[in-house]
Protein backbone atom coordinates (compact mmCIF):
# COMPACT_ATOMS: atom_id res chain seq x y z
CA UNK A 1 0.00 0.00 0.00
CA UNK A 2 1.13 3.83 -0.63
CA UNK A 3 1.19 6.39 1.46
CA UNK A 4 -2.01 7.76 0.21
CA UNK A 5 -3.85 4.37 0.76
CA UNK A 6 -2.63 4.62 4.17
CA UNK A 7 -3.75 7.58 5.37
CA UNK A 8 -6.95 7.04 3.53
CA UNK A 9 -7.30 3.84 5.56
CA UNK A 10 -6.64 5.34 8.73
CA UNK A 11 -9.19 8.10 8.33
CA UNK A 12 -11.83 5.22 7.45
CA UNK A 13 -10.85 3.36 10.72
CA UNK A 14 -10.88 6.38 12.79
CA UNK A 15 -14.51 7.20 10.95
CA UNK A 16 -15.72 3.56 12.04
CA UNK A 17 -14.34 3.73 15.60
CA UNK A 18 -15.90 6.99 16.04
CA UNK A 19 -19.31 6.15 14.88
CA UNK A 20 -19.17 3.31 17.17
CA UNK A 21 -18.43 5.52 20.06
CA UNK A 22 -21.18 8.08 18.76
CA UNK A 23 -23.92 4.95 18.64
CA UNK A 24 -22.42 4.18 22.33
CA UNK A 25 -23.43 7.33 23.51
CA UNK A 26 -26.93 7.81 24.44
CA UNK A 27 -26.73 4.57 26.63
CA UNK A 28 -23.00 4.36 27.77
CA UNK A 29 -24.16 1.44 29.66
CA UNK A 30 -25.01 -0.51 26.31
CA UNK A 31 -21.54 -3.01 25.79
CA UNK A 32 -19.38 -2.31 22.61
CA UNK A 33 -21.22 -5.71 20.49
CA UNK A 34 -19.06 -8.03 18.59
CA UNK A 35 -16.19 -6.28 18.92
CA UNK A 36 -16.15 -6.42 22.77
CA UNK A 37 -17.93 -9.88 22.53
CA UNK A 38 -14.41 -11.31 20.58
CA UNK A 39 -12.18 -9.18 22.90
CA UNK A 40 -13.98 -11.09 25.93
CA UNK A 41 -13.75 -14.47 24.44
CA UNK A 42 -9.51 -14.24 23.62
CA UNK A 43 -8.75 -12.35 27.09
CA UNK A 44 -10.55 -13.25 29.70
CA UNK A 45 -9.44 -17.10 30.08
CA UNK A 46 -5.88 -15.42 29.55
CA UNK A 47 -7.00 -13.36 32.37
CA UNK A 48 -8.19 -16.52 34.34
CA UNK A 49 -4.99 -18.52 34.02
CA UNK A 50 -2.82 -15.61 35.46
CA UNK A 51 -5.44 -15.62 38.20
CA UNK A 52 -5.47 -18.71 38.68
CA UNK A 53 -1.09 -19.53 38.53
CA UNK A 54 -1.45 -16.06 41.19
CA UNK A 55 -3.72 -17.96 43.46
CA UNK A 56 -1.65 -20.57 43.34
CA UNK A 57 1.42 -19.31 44.34
CA UNK A 58 -0.21 -16.79 47.21
CA UNK A 59 -2.39 -19.81 48.51
CA UNK A 60 1.09 -22.20 49.00
CA UNK A 61 2.51 -18.82 50.58
CA UNK A 62 0.12 -18.83 52.86
CA UNK A 63 -0.63 -22.13 53.90
CA UNK A 64 2.79 -21.81 55.78
CA UNK A 65 1.88 -18.42 57.65
CA UNK A 66 -1.91 -19.55 57.89
CA UNK A 67 -1.51 -22.43 60.60
CA UNK A 68 -1.75 -20.33 63.67
CA UNK A 69 -4.60 -18.25 62.35
CA UNK A 70 -6.62 -20.98 61.39
CA UNK A 71 -7.49 -22.10 65.01
CA UNK A 72 -8.31 -18.75 66.03
CA UNK A 73 -10.70 -18.43 63.03
CA UNK A 74 -12.13 -22.05 63.58
CA UNK A 75 -13.02 -20.75 66.82
CA UNK A 76 -14.68 -17.29 66.01
CA UNK A 77 -16.52 -18.71 63.03
CA UNK A 78 -18.22 -21.70 65.66
CA UNK A 79 -19.44 -18.40 67.62
CA UNK A 80 -20.98 -16.76 64.62
CA UNK A 81 -22.18 -20.16 63.33
CA UNK A 82 -24.18 -20.40 66.49
CA UNK A 83 -25.42 -17.07 66.23
CA UNK A 84 -26.63 -17.15 62.89
CA UNK A 85 -28.34 -20.48 63.56
CA UNK A 86 -30.28 -18.49 66.11
CA UNK A 87 -30.75 -15.84 63.77
CA UNK A 88 -31.72 -18.16 60.83
CA UNK A 89 -34.39 -19.62 63.54
CA UNK A 90 -35.91 -15.69 64.19
CA UNK A 91 -35.97 -15.39 60.11
CA UNK A 92 -37.73 -18.44 59.96
CA UNK A 93 -40.40 -17.99 62.07
CA UNK A 94 -40.37 -13.92 60.47
CA UNK A 95 -41.00 -16.19 56.97
CA UNK A 96 -43.57 -18.25 58.05
CA UNK A 97 -45.41 -15.06 59.76
CA UNK A 98 -45.01 -13.75 56.12
CA UNK A 99 -46.26 -16.37 54.65
CA UNK A 100 -49.80 -17.04 56.66
CA UNK A 101 -50.32 -13.13 56.11
CA UNK A 102 -49.89 -13.39 52.30
CA UNK A 103 -51.97 -16.29 52.33
CA UNK A 104 -54.67 -14.66 54.42
CA UNK A 105 -54.68 -11.70 52.03
CA UNK A 106 -54.48 -14.48 48.86
CA UNK A 107 -51.16 -12.58 47.47
CA UNK A 108 -48.38 -14.35 45.66
CA UNK A 109 -45.06 -13.50 47.13
CA UNK A 110 -41.52 -13.07 45.53
CA UNK A 111 -40.36 -16.35 45.14
CA UNK A 112 -36.94 -14.85 45.43
CA UNK A 113 -33.77 -14.88 43.68
CA UNK A 114 -31.35 -18.27 43.39
CA UNK A 115 -27.36 -17.08 43.15
CA UNK A 116 -24.66 -19.06 41.36
CA UNK A 117 -21.25 -18.60 41.95
CA UNK A 118 -18.47 -17.06 39.96
CA UNK A 119 -14.59 -16.85 39.87
CA UNK A 120 -13.34 -13.29 39.57
CA UNK A 121 -10.74 -13.01 36.79
CA UNK A 122 -10.40 -9.58 36.15
CA UNK A 123 -10.57 -6.50 38.13
CA UNK A 124 -10.02 -3.27 36.94
CA UNK A 125 -11.67 -1.32 40.22
CA UNK A 126 -8.63 1.37 40.40
CA UNK A 127 -8.67 2.77 36.60
CA UNK A 128 -10.48 5.37 35.39
CA UNK A 129 -13.19 2.88 33.80
CA UNK A 130 -13.97 0.06 36.43
CA UNK A 131 -14.75 -3.35 35.07
CA UNK A 132 -15.02 -6.85 36.15
CA UNK A 133 -14.91 -9.98 34.53
CA UNK A 134 -16.32 -13.39 35.99
CA UNK A 135 -16.48 -16.58 35.03
CA UNK A 136 -19.44 -18.98 35.54
CA UNK A 137 -18.91 -22.70 34.71
CA UNK A 138 -22.93 -23.64 35.15
CA UNK A 139 -25.86 -22.19 34.16
CA UNK A 140 -26.38 -19.64 31.45
CA UNK A 141 -25.39 -16.16 32.02
CA UNK A 142 -27.52 -13.16 30.35
CA UNK A 143 -26.92 -9.41 29.72
CA UNK A 144 -28.62 -6.95 32.33
CA UNK A 145 -28.09 -10.22 35.21
CA UNK A 146 -27.50 -8.70 38.73
CA UNK A 147 -23.84 -9.73 40.43
CA UNK A 148 -23.88 -9.69 44.07
CA UNK A 149 -20.82 -10.92 46.59
CA UNK A 150 -21.67 -11.84 50.45
CA UNK A 151 -21.45 -8.10 51.20
CA UNK A 152 -23.48 -6.63 48.77
CA UNK A 153 -24.62 -5.57 45.32
CA UNK A 154 -21.07 -5.59 43.29
CA UNK A 155 -23.22 -4.62 39.74
CA UNK A 156 -24.44 -6.53 36.46
CA UNK A 157 -23.91 -8.13 33.38
CA UNK A 158 -23.23 -5.85 30.63
CA UNK A 159 -21.45 -8.38 27.72
CA UNK A 160 -21.42 -12.35 27.87
CA UNK A 161 -18.85 -14.52 25.68
CA UNK A 162 -18.74 -18.23 26.47
CA UNK A 163 -18.67 -18.98 30.39
CA UNK A 164 -17.32 -14.91 30.90
CA UNK A 165 -19.46 -12.37 31.52
CA UNK A 166 -18.02 -8.91 31.60
CA UNK A 167 -19.83 -6.47 34.86
CA UNK A 168 -20.43 -2.97 35.39
CA UNK A 169 -19.70 -2.16 38.53
CA UNK A 170 -22.61 0.11 40.60
CA UNK A 171 -19.17 2.76 41.38
CA UNK A 172 -18.96 3.00 37.44
CA UNK A 173 -20.18 6.40 36.72
CA UNK A 174 -22.65 5.34 33.79
CA UNK A 175 -24.13 2.88 36.41
CA UNK A 176 -27.48 3.36 37.74
CA UNK A 177 -29.26 1.54 40.70
CA UNK A 178 -32.64 1.96 42.14
CA UNK A 179 -32.34 2.51 45.60
CA UNK A 180 -34.05 3.11 49.11
CA UNK A 181 -32.88 3.82 52.41
CA UNK A 182 -33.43 0.88 55.24
CA UNK A 183 -34.70 3.78 57.69
CA UNK A 184 -37.56 5.37 56.31
CA UNK A 185 -37.79 3.54 52.86
CA UNK A 186 -37.23 6.98 51.15
CA UNK A 187 -36.30 5.71 47.51
CA UNK A 188 -33.69 7.34 45.11
CA UNK A 189 -31.24 6.61 42.31
CA UNK A 190 -27.56 5.38 42.89
CA UNK A 191 -24.69 6.25 40.73
CA UNK A 192 -21.64 6.10 40.79
CA UNK A 193 -19.20 8.84 41.15
CA UNK A 194 -16.41 7.29 39.14
CA UNK A 195 -13.95 7.74 42.18
CA UNK A 196 -14.95 4.81 43.85
CA UNK A 197 -17.79 5.89 45.86
CA UNK A 198 -21.50 6.43 45.33
CA UNK A 199 -24.26 8.82 45.57
CA UNK A 200 -28.08 8.97 46.03
CA UNK A 201 -29.44 11.04 43.79
CA UNK A 202 -33.31 12.38 43.95
CA UNK A 203 -34.13 12.27 47.83
CA UNK A 204 -35.86 15.56 48.61
CA UNK A 205 -34.44 17.90 50.96
CA UNK A 206 -37.16 17.34 53.95
CA UNK A 207 -36.09 13.31 54.17
CA UNK A 208 -34.85 12.38 57.40
CA UNK A 209 -31.34 11.31 56.21
CA UNK A 210 -28.17 10.54 58.55
CA UNK A 211 -24.48 9.34 58.78
CA UNK A 212 -24.60 5.48 58.65
CA UNK A 213 -27.94 5.03 57.31
CA UNK A 214 -27.89 1.82 55.11
CA UNK A 215 -29.05 1.77 51.54
CA UNK A 216 -30.63 -1.36 50.10
CA UNK A 217 -31.67 -1.73 46.34
CA UNK A 218 -35.58 -0.59 45.73
CA UNK A 219 -36.39 -3.15 43.26
CA UNK A 220 -37.81 -0.42 40.49
CA UNK A 221 -35.48 -0.12 38.06
CA UNK A 222 -36.40 -3.36 36.78
CA UNK A 223 -33.04 -5.28 37.40
CA UNK A 224 -31.74 -5.69 40.59
CA UNK A 225 -33.93 -7.24 42.63
CA UNK A 226 -35.04 -5.87 45.94
CA UNK A 227 -33.54 -5.55 49.26
CA UNK A 228 -29.65 -6.25 48.20
CA UNK A 229 -27.70 -4.09 50.34
CA UNK A 230 -25.80 -0.87 47.97
CA UNK A 231 -23.89 1.03 51.10
CA UNK A 232 -23.63 3.25 53.77
CA UNK A 233 -24.68 6.80 53.86
CA UNK A 234 -21.11 8.89 54.41
CA UNK A 235 -22.06 12.32 54.09
CA UNK A 236 -25.35 14.30 53.73
CA UNK A 237 -25.32 17.69 52.67
CA UNK A 238 -28.69 19.89 51.57
CA UNK A 239 -28.27 20.51 47.71
CA UNK A 240 -30.07 22.20 45.06
CA UNK A 241 -33.62 20.93 45.00
CA UNK A 242 -32.31 17.69 46.56
CA UNK A 243 -30.28 16.20 49.08
CA UNK A 244 -26.59 15.39 47.97
CA UNK A 245 -25.96 12.13 50.18
CA UNK A 246 -22.34 10.07 49.62
CA UNK A 247 -22.44 6.40 49.82
CA UNK A 248 -20.00 4.51 50.98
CA UNK A 249 -20.11 1.09 49.12
CA UNK A 250 -20.61 -1.91 50.82
CA UNK A 251 -18.64 -4.35 48.63
CA UNK A 252 -14.93 -3.52 49.36
CA UNK A 253 -13.84 -4.33 45.46
CA UNK A 254 -10.06 -4.76 46.47
CA UNK A 255 -11.05 -7.66 48.04
CA UNK A 256 -13.28 -10.16 45.72
CA UNK A 257 -12.35 -13.07 44.81
CA UNK A 258 -15.72 -14.71 43.92
CA UNK A 259 -19.09 -13.00 42.72
CA UNK A 260 -22.88 -14.47 42.92
CA UNK A 261 -24.60 -14.18 39.66
CA UNK A 262 -28.40 -13.23 40.64
CA UNK A 263 -30.92 -15.62 38.87
CA UNK A 264 -34.39 -13.74 39.13
CA UNK A 265 -37.08 -12.87 36.54
CA UNK A 266 -36.49 -9.12 35.62
CA UNK A 267 -38.73 -6.90 34.19
CA UNK A 268 -39.33 -7.81 30.43
CA UNK A 269 -37.11 -5.15 27.93
CA UNK A 270 -40.29 -4.67 25.76
CA UNK A 271 -42.32 -3.78 29.37
CA UNK A 272 -39.60 -1.12 30.37
CA UNK A 273 -39.70 0.29 26.37
CA UNK A 274 -43.46 0.44 25.43
CA UNK A 275 -44.72 3.54 25.02
CA UNK A 276 -47.40 4.70 26.97
CA UNK A 277 -50.37 4.63 25.02
CA UNK A 278 -52.58 7.81 25.36
CA UNK A 279 -56.51 7.37 24.69
CA UNK B 1 8.97 -11.52 11.75
CA UNK B 2 8.15 -8.15 12.91
CA UNK B 3 4.42 -9.22 13.56
CA UNK B 4 5.46 -11.94 15.74
CA UNK B 5 7.99 -9.76 17.52
CA UNK B 6 4.59 -6.99 17.96
CA UNK B 7 2.11 -9.97 19.08
CA UNK B 8 5.02 -11.44 21.81
CA UNK B 9 5.05 -8.09 22.64
CA UNK B 10 1.64 -7.61 23.03
CA UNK B 11 0.93 -10.81 24.58
CA UNK B 12 3.90 -10.19 27.13
CA UNK B 13 2.24 -6.48 28.50
CA UNK B 14 -1.02 -8.90 29.31
CA UNK B 15 0.85 -11.27 31.06
CA UNK B 16 2.26 -8.07 33.10
CA UNK B 17 -0.95 -6.40 33.14
CA UNK B 18 -2.56 -9.49 34.70
CA UNK B 19 -0.01 -10.06 37.16
CA UNK B 20 0.16 -6.61 38.18
CA UNK B 21 -3.19 -6.02 38.68
CA UNK B 22 -3.26 -8.88 40.68
CA UNK B 23 -0.33 -8.05 42.83
CA UNK B 24 -1.02 -4.16 43.12
CA UNK B 25 -4.59 -2.68 42.60
CA UNK B 26 -2.85 0.74 41.34
CA UNK B 27 -1.08 -0.73 38.90
CA UNK B 28 -3.36 0.43 35.15
CA UNK B 29 -3.55 3.26 37.13
CA UNK B 30 0.37 3.79 36.86
CA UNK B 31 1.71 2.45 33.69
CA UNK B 32 0.42 1.75 30.51
CA UNK B 33 2.28 -1.53 29.09
CA UNK B 34 0.05 -2.05 25.71
CA UNK B 35 1.36 1.94 24.98
CA UNK B 36 4.90 0.46 25.38
CA UNK B 37 4.24 -2.06 22.68
CA UNK B 38 2.43 0.07 20.00
CA UNK B 39 5.05 2.86 20.33
CA UNK B 40 7.74 -0.04 19.93
CA UNK B 41 5.71 -0.59 17.01
CA UNK B 42 5.47 2.53 15.99
CA UNK B 43 9.18 3.36 16.02
CA UNK B 44 9.89 1.16 13.32
CA UNK B 45 8.22 3.53 10.97
CA UNK B 46 5.52 1.57 9.28
CA UNK B 47 2.51 3.70 9.02
CA UNK B 48 0.62 0.54 8.25
CA UNK B 49 1.73 -1.45 10.60
CA UNK B 50 1.55 1.27 13.70
CA UNK B 51 -2.43 1.97 12.67
CA UNK B 52 -3.39 -1.54 12.44
CA UNK B 53 -1.00 -1.89 15.83
CA UNK B 54 -3.19 0.82 17.48
CA UNK B 55 -6.31 -0.77 16.27
CA UNK B 56 -5.09 -3.88 17.97
CA UNK B 57 -4.22 -2.18 21.05
CA UNK B 58 -7.16 -0.10 21.31
CA UNK B 59 -9.15 -3.22 20.98
CA UNK B 60 -7.37 -4.61 23.82
CA UNK B 61 -7.52 -1.68 26.06
CA UNK B 62 -10.76 -1.25 25.64
CA UNK B 63 -11.82 -4.67 26.29
CA UNK B 64 -10.22 -4.46 29.72
CA UNK B 65 -11.63 -1.04 30.36
CA UNK B 66 -15.54 -0.14 30.92
CA UNK B 67 -17.23 2.51 30.18
CA UNK B 68 -17.92 3.27 26.35
CA UNK B 69 -16.11 1.14 24.07
CA UNK B 70 -13.97 2.83 21.29
CA UNK B 71 -12.21 5.62 23.42
CA UNK B 72 -9.03 3.97 23.79
CA UNK B 73 -9.71 2.41 20.16
CA UNK B 74 -9.45 6.11 18.94
CA UNK B 75 -6.95 7.17 20.93
CA UNK B 76 -4.47 3.84 20.01
CA UNK B 77 -5.01 4.29 16.02
CA UNK B 78 -4.19 7.98 16.27
CA UNK B 79 -0.81 7.96 18.93
CA UNK B 80 0.01 4.49 16.62
CA UNK B 81 -0.48 6.17 13.79
CA UNK B 82 1.51 9.23 14.67
CA UNK B 83 4.51 7.50 15.95
CA UNK B 84 5.29 5.31 12.61
CA UNK B 85 4.67 9.15 10.82
CA UNK B 86 7.19 10.68 13.03
CA UNK B 87 9.43 7.50 13.04
CA UNK B 88 9.80 8.08 9.08
CA UNK B 89 11.29 11.71 9.17
CA UNK B 90 13.00 11.49 12.24
CA UNK B 91 15.65 8.91 13.46
CA UNK B 92 14.73 8.43 17.11
CA UNK B 93 18.15 6.28 18.70
CA UNK B 94 19.72 8.04 21.66
CA UNK B 95 18.31 6.99 24.99
CA UNK B 96 17.21 10.68 25.55
CA UNK B 97 15.03 10.28 22.53
CA UNK B 98 13.49 7.02 23.29
CA UNK B 99 13.05 8.47 26.46
CA UNK B 100 11.18 11.60 24.75
CA UNK B 101 9.16 9.36 22.36
CA UNK B 102 7.81 7.41 24.86
CA UNK B 103 6.69 10.46 27.11
CA UNK B 104 4.91 12.26 24.38
CA UNK B 105 3.70 9.32 23.01
CA UNK B 106 2.03 8.68 26.40
CA UNK B 107 1.11 12.44 26.88
CA UNK B 108 -0.71 11.98 23.73
CA UNK B 109 -2.92 9.26 25.05
CA UNK B 110 -3.86 11.31 28.51
CA UNK B 111 -4.65 14.34 26.55
CA UNK B 112 -6.61 12.68 23.28
CA UNK B 113 -8.39 10.37 25.89
CA UNK B 114 -9.69 13.47 28.22
CA UNK B 115 -10.19 15.42 25.21
CA UNK B 116 -12.69 12.62 23.88
CA UNK B 117 -14.46 11.92 27.74
CA UNK B 118 -15.19 15.72 27.65
CA UNK B 119 -16.93 15.39 23.90
CA UNK B 120 -18.74 12.03 24.80
CA UNK B 121 -19.99 12.64 28.70
CA UNK B 122 -21.98 15.23 29.62
CA UNK B 123 -20.14 15.38 32.73
CA UNK B 124 -16.89 13.53 32.78
CA UNK B 125 -14.85 12.22 35.37
CA UNK B 126 -10.91 12.60 34.12
CA UNK B 127 -8.32 11.23 35.50
CA UNK B 128 -6.61 12.80 38.46
CA UNK B 129 -3.75 15.10 37.13
CA UNK B 130 -1.17 13.47 39.21
CA UNK B 131 -1.48 9.71 38.27
CA UNK B 132 -1.94 11.04 34.49
CA UNK B 133 1.97 12.02 35.04
CA UNK B 134 2.97 9.00 36.93
CA UNK B 135 1.73 6.91 34.30
CA UNK B 136 3.36 9.35 31.53
CA UNK B 137 6.62 9.01 33.78
CA UNK B 138 6.11 5.37 34.38
CA UNK B 139 5.40 4.46 30.84
CA UNK B 140 8.22 6.27 29.62
CA UNK B 141 10.87 4.83 31.97
CA UNK B 142 9.26 1.22 31.18
CA UNK B 143 9.86 2.20 27.38
CA UNK B 144 13.38 3.41 27.84
CA UNK B 145 14.35 0.19 30.08
CA UNK B 146 12.79 -2.26 27.65
CA UNK B 147 14.80 -0.80 24.58
CA UNK B 148 17.90 -0.32 26.61
CA UNK B 149 17.68 -4.39 27.41
CA UNK B 150 16.97 -5.25 23.85
CA UNK B 151 19.42 -3.21 22.77
CA UNK B 152 22.01 -4.86 24.95
CA UNK B 153 20.52 -8.03 23.66
CA UNK B 154 20.89 -7.65 20.27
CA UNK B 155 24.31 -6.26 20.40
CA UNK B 156 25.43 -9.72 22.33
CA UNK B 157 23.21 -11.84 19.43
CA UNK B 158 24.99 -9.96 16.92
CA UNK B 159 28.10 -10.75 18.66
CA UNK B 160 27.72 -14.35 19.31
CA UNK B 161 26.69 -14.68 15.21
CA UNK B 162 29.81 -13.24 14.37
CA UNK B 163 31.68 -15.26 16.55
CA UNK B 164 30.03 -18.50 15.58
CA UNK B 165 30.24 -17.87 11.89
CA UNK B 166 34.15 -16.95 12.26
CA UNK B 167 34.51 -20.33 13.81
CA UNK B 168 32.80 -22.22 11.27
CA UNK B 169 35.08 -21.00 8.69
CA UNK B 170 38.40 -22.37 9.57
CA UNK B 171 40.61 -19.93 8.10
Amino acid sequence: MNERQIRNLFVLILLGQIILLSLQVPNPAKSGGLPENIGLAVLAPIARSVDSGAAGVVGLRDEFRKRAALVEENRRMVAESEHLRLELLRLQDVDDEARRLAAALDYERDRGATLRVADIVYVDYASWLRTLVVRASIGRTTVNQPVVSASGLIGRVIAVSGPYAKVQMITDRAASVGAMLERGRRQGIIRGDGQGGLVLDYVPLQAQVEVGDRVLSSGIDGVYPRGLPIGTVSRVEPGSGFLSIAVAPAVDFGLLDQAYLVDHVALPQNLKESPIAHP
Amino acid sequence: MRILRFFLGLGLALLTHFVGVRLVPQFPLATDLFLVVLVFQGLEGDALAGLLAGVLVGLVQDTLGGGIYGLYGVTDTIVGYATAKVAQRVVIQRPTGVMLAFTLASAAQQVLLALLALTVFPDPVLPQPAWALVRVGTTAFVGLAVWTGLGFWRSRYTSWRTNRTARVHFN
